[in-house]
């Protein structure tokens, strides 16, 4: 599908920024970060409408109403296997996918691992709280030991997620971390991120102001943080990074931890390789069912039939197409 | 061959025919049913080859059910013409599966050592048995105990009377990868096994009757494939799904297939992810699917509620199993359909539809792209596992009868001032779409306004779920959802649903023979409800059966719950696995009968 071309002016950062008004707590994190993310938007230059921005639930999965994009404020976890539909079914558009913490890791924690290895061109951005704001202060995934919260009077009794040691794992080719402390600093990783071809994941420590932490807001943000690259930190290196991401919690560093020096295809690339690979060997709508002609080559066509052309690199497991539940027989 | 072209035209031959087989995992009772099923199919008749298993992934019992005729075939019918047993612990196994009656043939492996006159059938003589060589065949033709189905085919070619050329020829297809040697020795098989039939002719003669319309070649597909494809003519371009019994061949073939078509086809990680991505996808414009069974249809309906009030189409396919829970993952079932019309929170109407064979698996899963397209929502396709593992003779049809839909977009000019949930008398508003200039809109699972805003009043709540249901109200007109046969003044009636349809419709004609009169009512459209329908139908109707394989018969107490059903109409169901045949129903309708007469006689006392 292609996108109209735009023949108005380059958008600016207000281009991005709709009518309605944010529900968020007065002085709460999540401005900035919607901030950071028009300036973003308009230094890329897309219209709004070849923008696709799904979130979540949670305070922060609110964001994309916030924006002019096609927003989808979908449901509790998923927005990362909803945004690869979108982002699949059609690659020009540009995906955004946003939420918070628990949204992330918790709930939509088993999506992370499979959005990060199929590597679709995505530019996730974590709203890390290190709390349950919409629900009124219960403990997140983040929360540090021992923290007292609604759900945990005596304490947590848990360990946090690392975010960006858990999307450094899985081998994600951007990872970067950022504070609406620092706006310049979140709005240039956020546009690096987008700009990335490929998976990109951004955590943004957004304190909480309501049910957060006293003691960790902008304020303390700013005192704290330290830019990666005024440690001279090379970004090429993925276990440097992964040394540098284990002080999360204890370290505020910003910018890029993770960048691949030599990105691989993305998921959606490979997509259309194998899609114009085998185009011509369809059969026309109206003649679909010569597929159940009994002996039909058409239904012999999977790999290892040997028609289709450069199917890929990939091993070949277990591939006796079109074998159906039945273990074999000796016939 | 034994069988002289004469011999073809004895009125002993038979226009129909069901043989059943079983055998451990490796004997390869199935692929012998599928080389059987094949040849008829290029011959002309019609068949149906249905398989089941035990839960095992390789080895266990495995067993197929093969029934050909010179007619078309609703079901995969009753009581077995031919039961053949390579073991009788792995054919015992499948019980009602695989009836054997006074009528039947028992053939089986001699090398089992049980004497004829000590079947372990209780209560059962069959017409005739015999214990073949089968084993000893297998081992001095081919010299291994592997080539026991070759040896069986070439029996059942014999006994059968079907093409000895095209099996043989479709066995050595079958066996070209694996070398000369095994081939030639399967061959010999094959022969030793024709040979042993021509010697021993049956005293039933099982032969079939030439195919009758000219011997045109059938298609042969199973349910599973016929609704990818389908889906596929339907325009669908991007699938997501998880692995899961009996639904995985749909993803498979999409896998194998929906490239060529330019879609997209996704492994998920899980179910939700699944239903997620497809949901995704439609959000972005294209049509979509998934398809799951029962434990990963409970997983996906948070998504389906999200598909509802975004008001996105998506068609999501249920191929039924056993359950709850992980229940019998090979066996069917038609227990979902409370959870197919119930399992949303909040008012969150879908329309779910059943096909009943695997050609109406085609037409079906259209019309749910279509309806899923037209009024912006998800369709649940309600299969179940016999119809979409078994392997069916179809006619050749022409597709072109077939409409394909596309979802109402707004025109350039409406995406001035554009509102995504317009309130519009049908209830279906104008989708825009990603890459639309003007179209930019939010959806959510937020209840919203017309303009998509997030809001919290009752009073647009209210009104987004008036036109979410309204919108839904023309299928109740849809007369193409519903197949009625039969007498249409009839007092007695069968009402069923997917796979049973096909028995209620056999029993139709067995039930008129029997001096009933009788009408039998289909619905592909389970739900919404289509009230006019169904009271129209039962208006004549004093007494009949809601027919369908569940056990506390779903579809009577839906239809219960939303229409009057006459007094006399009761519920006729099983847990799945239990077969309901047509000569059962034939039964409980002539009981139905003689009830009716007893009560109706007082009426018939002259008045004082």
């Amino acid at each position: 599908m292609s996108l109209h071309e735009s023949t108005t002016p380059p958008p600016a950062a207000k281009d991005y920024k709709s009518d309605l008004k944010p529900i968020w707590c007065p002085g709460c994190g999540d401005y900035g970060v919607v901030q950071a993310i028009y300036r973003a938007l308009a230094a890329i230059g897309r219209p709004p409408h070849e923008i696709a921005f799904v979130s979540g639930i949670g305070c922060s999965s609110r964001i994309p109403g916030y924006t002019t994009a096609y927003g989808f404020n979908s449901v509790h976890g998923r927005a990362l296997p909803i945004a690869q539909g979108i982002k699949l079914a059609n690659p020009d558009l540009l995906v955004l996918v946003a939420g918070g913490d628990g949204d992330g890791f918790s709930i939509g924690g088993g999506h992370v691992a499979h959005a990060v290895r199929r590597n679709v061109d995505l530019t996730y951005i974590v709203m890390d709280n290190q709390i349950y704001g919409l629900t009124k202060g219960q403990l997140s995934p983040t929360s540090r030991p021992g923290l007292r919260t609604a759900s945990s009077p005596f304490g947590s009794l848990e360990e946090p997620v690392n975010p960006l040691l858990y999307v450094l794992g899985y081998g994600a080719g951007f990872v970067a971390q950022g504070t609406p402390a620092d706006m310049a600093g979140l709005a240039a990783v956020i546009e690096e991120a987008i700009r990335h071809p490929g998976f990109a994941f951004v955590n943004v420590q957004s304190p909480c102001v309501t049910f957060g932490h006293a003691e960790w807001q902008l304020r303390q943000h700013k005192a704290a943080l330290q830019s990666l690259e005024s440690l001279g930190h090379d970004a090429g290196d993925r276990l440097k990074a992964m040394a540098l991401a284990q002080e999360y919690g204890s370290k505020l560093y910003t910018g890029v931890f993770y960048r691949d020096p030599l990105p691989p295809p993305t998921y959606e690339q490979k997509v259309r390789e194998r899609q114009e690979a085998l185009g011509s060997s369809a059969l026309p709508r109206d003649r679909i069912l010569e597929t159940f002609v009994p002996g039909h080559t058409a239904r012999r066509d999977g790999p290892g039939s040997g028609s289709p052309p450069n199917l890929g690199q990939e091993e070949q497991v277990g591939v006796s197409p079109p074998a159906t539940g039945q273990p074999a027989g000796p016939l | 061959m034994a069988l002289a072209p004469a011999l073809l035209l004895l009125p002993s031959m038979n226009s129909e025919l069901i043989v059943g087989m079983a055998g451990s995992g490796g004997d390869g009772v199935v692929s012998t049913g599928e080389l059987l099923l094949t040849s008829a199919a290029l011959e002309g008749y019609h068949g149906i080859l249905t398989k089941s298993f035990g839960p095992q992934i390789r080895g266990g019992e495995s067993s197929c059910r093969l029934r050909l005729s010179t007619r078309p075939v609703p079901s995969s019918g009753g009581t077995l013409d031919l039961a053949l047993a390579l073991n009788w612990d792995d054919f015992l196994k499948f019980g009602a599966e695989l009836p054997v009656g006074g009528r039947t043939t028992v053939i089986y492996d001699s090398a089992t050592g049980v004497a004829p006159d000590r079947l372990p059938l209780v209560g059962v003589v069959p017409a005739e048995t015999i214990p073949a060589p089968i084993t000893e065949l297998a081992r001095r033709f081919a010299g291994t105990d592997k080539a026991k189905n070759a040896v069986v085919l070439g029996m059942l070619a014999g006994w059968l009377g079907l093409g000895q050329e095209s099996l043989s020829k479709a066995l050595r297809r079958k066996l070209a990868k694996k070398g000369d040697e095994v081939a030639g020795a399967n061959e010999r098989a094959f022969a030793a096994g024709l040979g042993y039939a021509v010697a021993n002719p049956l005293r039933v003669p099982r032969t079939l009757a030439p195919a009758v319309d000219g011997g045109a070649a059938k298609l042969l597909a199973d349910g599973n494939e016929m609704c990818a494809a389908a889906a596929l003519f339907a325009g669908c371009r991007f699938f997501s799904g998880y692995p899961i019994t009996p639904s995985t061949e749909i993803m498979q073939f999409f896998a194998r297939e929906i490239w060529k078509y330019g879609g997209t086809m996704l492994q998920a990680e899980d179910e939700i992810a699944g239903v997620g991505a497809a949901v995704g996808a439609s959000f972005a414009g294209l049509k979509a699917m998934t398809a799951t069974s029962g434990p990963g249809m409970s997983l996906k309906t948070e998504m389906l509620g999200l598909a509802t009030i975004a008001e996105l189409p998506l068609v999501c396919v249920n191929v039924q199993r056993g359950g709850p829970s992980t229940g019998m993952p090979t066996k069917s079932e038609q227990a979902d359909l409370f959870q197919a019309v119930f399992s949303a929170h909040g008012d969150a109407p879908r329309p779910v539809l059943a096909p009943t064979s695997v050609a109406d698996t085609f037409a079906v899963t259209v019309h749910a792209f279509n309806i899923a397209e037209r009024y912006q929502t998800p369709v649940i396709v309600l299969s179940d596992q016999e119809i979409a593992q078994r392997k069916e003779t179809v006619e050749p049809f022409d597709t072109g009868g077939f409409a394909v839909e596309e979802r109402c977009r707004p025109h350039p000019l409406e995406l001035e001032g554009y509102e995504r949930f317009r309130l519009t008398e049908s209830g279906v508003s104008p989708i825009s779409e990603p890459g639309m200039p003007g179209g930019n809109y939010l959806a959510s699972g937020i209840e919203h306004n017309e303009a998509g805003a997030p809001t919290a009043s009752g009073e647009i709540h209210a009104q987004m779920n008036e036109k979410r249901l309204r919108k839904l109200e023309p299928l109740k007109q849809r007369r193409d959802l519903f197949r009625i046969e039969g007498d249409p003044h009839a007092p007695f009636a069968l009402v069923s649903w997917g796979s049973t349809a096909g028995v209620a419709l056999e029993a139709l004609p067995l039930a008129r023979a029997a001096g009933l009169r009788v009408k039998v009512l289909i619905p592909s459209l389970l739900y919404p409800v289509a009230e006019g329908v169904y009271e129209r139908f039962f208006a004549s109707v004093q007494a009949g059966f809601v027919v369908e394989q569940s056990h506390q018969g779903q579809l009577y107490r839906l239809l219960r719950m939303f229409t009057d059903v006459p007094r006399g109409v009761r519920s006729f169901a099983r847990s799945g696995a239990n077969p309901i045949s047509p000569a059962e129903l034939v039964e409980a309708l002539r009981q139905a009968a003689r009830e009716l007469q007893r009560r109706q006689v007082p009426e018939l006392e002259p008045v004082e």
